[in-house]
């Protein structure tokens, strides 16, 4: 009886592959969260806005760690990691039609780009870090100023000229970073949850989403325990959870446009994901709904805002929320049958290549180089002269 | 002294920058490709047969469910346990009595505007001139992008080479004038393949003198694997979400068994 079932089970469910595990969706949540900490620094850096000035600084390394450990996630995927460079030297042709493609380019020219950006806006404070410091110390700091260490004003009008051209140019590549990665799952049009051109915008706003959720939870982290001030500027987290809020309707806004229109007026597909949907009714209203977006959004937009812990808490919930949005989608997408009866399932392996131990060495190495950096940029200065220079226009 | 320092080093710089640009242009025309080396240095594997299009005739009147076309396939292509490059769906459809069994043999459709080609980042999968779609499992990196692309789960990371793989039509065989494996092997007759460009060909003259069908025409892909007598209530059977196995399993009380065999079937190889 036991050789039968198994006999049946794979005469009916033959060569269903899910080629996309439990890395997908973590490579998805960090480039997300780092286009939305680089589009936060840009508020200060690119338009202007004084009142986010000095949250610029680390919001732009956030942007750049988070980027360095996503790739990570995509490599070890492959089932051939060490053919990485086959993805570099062929292929080309395919590059018009292949949006994974696009991944050369993008997630080769975005961190360094943020580089450039970190170094113009601190080049003055590692020149006076050189300055105060001697031997390798010394060599090190100078290393970053590369051999300018001119701290006369014009100087400084030119750094903040070079921060505000490559501000500028890395808005559009950091939504593209990110909206890459939905259009390579809208592209799909075998898969009935991922097909729709608005997968890159539903992306982008959740992306914005996490990322500010996780700002939210790091910023004040970073101003309590690392900085000088030793306090946290409350009337930053709760600009911050303004801010959270205002992303959360345009994420619910793109999401809402997607599911009425594919749960009712697409279709034949609109069957498969109707059942899929209903399935998964009850989480995916109280968890991903209620809890991780709605809950947050009326933190933001109310006095509620005031309350530090209670805004961390709605940091950490929309940034747990959009990762299990990211799951459900690059997962459950692939568990809606396309040539067999009845949904399949995924439980990602604890250890190996793609696994939940993957993953939490992925969350490991970011903090990692998030110490790193966070040790080697002088943040800590740059955000205190930020805010003197707020005191002081007072 | 300073002249000829100048014209010294100004010498040495040109030298420099055209070594440099001589090395880039050469050797970087050489590593970076359009395609993949195969396919530049024209290797006949990776051409095919030049002015021919294979193409298979299924005639599902002749199927009779026995599965030797999967299990041939299986050592021809020395497919790897518990995958498959081709199978043959099994159904019940109607009501008791009034019941009959439904067979659906499935392969990759070598499909003429195919989803998963375009979509590759290394080019490791492309079309040969004769129509057969390939995958060159010494350049393909195990992204994954064509199995999510393909419309008919006809792709699958091969445990053994670790690459994308699916039927190849035989290619190995069909470049010696034999025929696919299955087609050989099927006693019913239900596989037919050929060269659809001859008109005396077999699989030319099913085409055209019997009305014939392909999968999920929606889906724009155009296969090449043509059905003759495809019943549609089979093809419903692609988007239904309960199977008969699922409810009588579960009826059963086998449904916590059935969920580990799947899930051994299904996570990754
Ligand atoms: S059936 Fe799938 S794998 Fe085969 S050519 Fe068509 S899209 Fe590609
Ligand atoms: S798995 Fe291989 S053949 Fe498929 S898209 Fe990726 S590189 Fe190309």
């Amino acid at each position: 009886m036991d050789n039968m079932q198994h006999f049946l089970t794979l005469i009916s469910s033959i060569t269903i592959e899910k080629p996309w595990g439990i890395d997908i969706p973590n490579y998805f949540w960090f480039t997300g969260s780092s286009a939305a900490a680089f589009i936060i620094s840009s508020f200060a850096h690119v338009f202007g806005w004084k009142k986010y000035k000095p949250i610029a600084g680390v919001s732009l390394l956030m942007a750049f760690v988070l980027l360095v450990a996503a790739p990570l996630n995509l490599i070890d995927d492959l089932r051939q990691p060490g053919r990485i460079l086959n993805f570099f030297l062929y292929g080309w042709e395919d590059f018009p039609t292949s949006p994974m493609k696009w991944g050369v380019l993008l997630l080769m020219a975005y961190p360094i780009l943020i580089f450039f950006e970190a170094q113009a806006l601190y080049r003055t404070y590692f020149v006076k870090k050189a300055q105060n410091s001697r031997g390798l110390a010394r060599v090190f700091n100078m290393l970053f100023t590369f051999g300018n260490t001119d701290l006369s004003e014009a100087a400084m009008e030119k750094d903040h000229k070079k921060g505000y051209i490559l501000g500028a140019i890395g808005i559009p590549l950091a939504l593209a970073v990110h909206g890459y990665t939905g259009y390579i799952l809208g592209a799909v049009h075998a898969n009935v949850m991922w097909h729709t051109p608005l997968m890159p915008l539903i992306f982008l706003a959740s992306a914005m989403v996490s990322g500010t959720g996780l700002l939210v939870i790091l910023i004040p982290l970073f101003q309590r325990f690392l900085s000088e001030r030793k306090k946290v500027d409350r009337d930053m987290v709760a600009t911050l959870a303004k801010l959270l809020s205002w992303f959360i309707v345009a994420d619910l806004v793109m999401r809402f446009l997607w599911l009425t229109f594919s749960l009712t007026f697409a279709d034949g597909e609109k069957y498969a994901l109707y059942q899929y949907f209903s399935l998964h009714f009850e989480d995916t209203l109280w968890i991903d709904y209620v809890l991780c977006l709605f809950v947050p959004l009326i933190i933001g937009f109310t006095k509620l805002r005031n309350i530090p812990s209670v805004v961390y808490f709605g940091g950490i919930v929309t940034a747990i929320g959009v990762w299990l949005f990211r799951w459900n989608t690059v997962i459950g997408g692939q568990e809606i049958p396309r040539t067999t009866p009845g949904f399949s399932h995924y439980t990602p392996p604890m250890y190996g290549q793609d696994s939940v131990m993957a993953v939490l060495s992925n969350w490991g190495i970011l903090f990692a180089l998030i110490c790193a950096v966070l040790l080697i940029f002088p943040w800590d200065e740059e955000m205190q002269d930020c805010y003197e220079g707020v005191e002081n226009a007072k | 002294m300073d002249n000829q320092d100048n014209s010294r080093r100004s010498f040495l710089k040109k030298g420099f920058a055209s070594t440099a640009f001589a090395m880039l242009a050469t050797t970087g025309a050489e590593a970076f490709s359009l395609q993949i080396p195969g396919r530049d240095k024209k290797d006949p594997k990776h051409i095919g047969q030049v002015g021919k299009h294979f193409v298979m005739v299924l005639d599902l009147r002749k199927c009779i469910g026995c599965q030797a076309c999967t299990s041939v396939c299986k050592v021809e292509n020395e497919v790897p346990h518990d995958q498959y490059r081709t199978f043959v769906t099994e159904t019940e459809m109607g009501e008791f009595p009034d019941v009959r069994k439904g067979f659906l043999p499935q392969l990759c459709n070598h499909c003429d505007d195919p989803a998963c080609v375009p979509v590759c980042p290394t080019g490791a999968t492309f079309k040969r001139e004769d129509g057969i779609v390939v995958v060159d499992n010494e350049v393909c990196w195990g992204c994954g992008y064509c199995i999510s692309a393909c419309p008919y789960d006809k792709r699958y990371f091969n445990k053994r080479t670790k690459t994308a793989d699916k039927c190849n039509f035989c290619a190995q065989r069909v470049d010696k004038g034999l025929m696919p494996a299955c087609v050989e092997t099927c006693i019913g007759g239900a596989r037919v393949f050929g060269d659809v460009n001859d008109k005396n060909s077999e699989v030319y003259k099913l085409i055209h003198s019997f009305s014939t069908s392909v999968l999920k025409e929606a889906q724009g892909t155009h296969p090449q694997t043509f059905y003759i007598s495809l019943d549609s209530r089979i093809e419903e059977l692609f988007s239904t979400t309960q199977s008969l196995d699922d409810i009588v399993k579960a009826e059963e009380g086998f449904k916590s068994e059935w969920e580990k065999t799947r899930a051994e079937a299904h996570n990754h190889g």
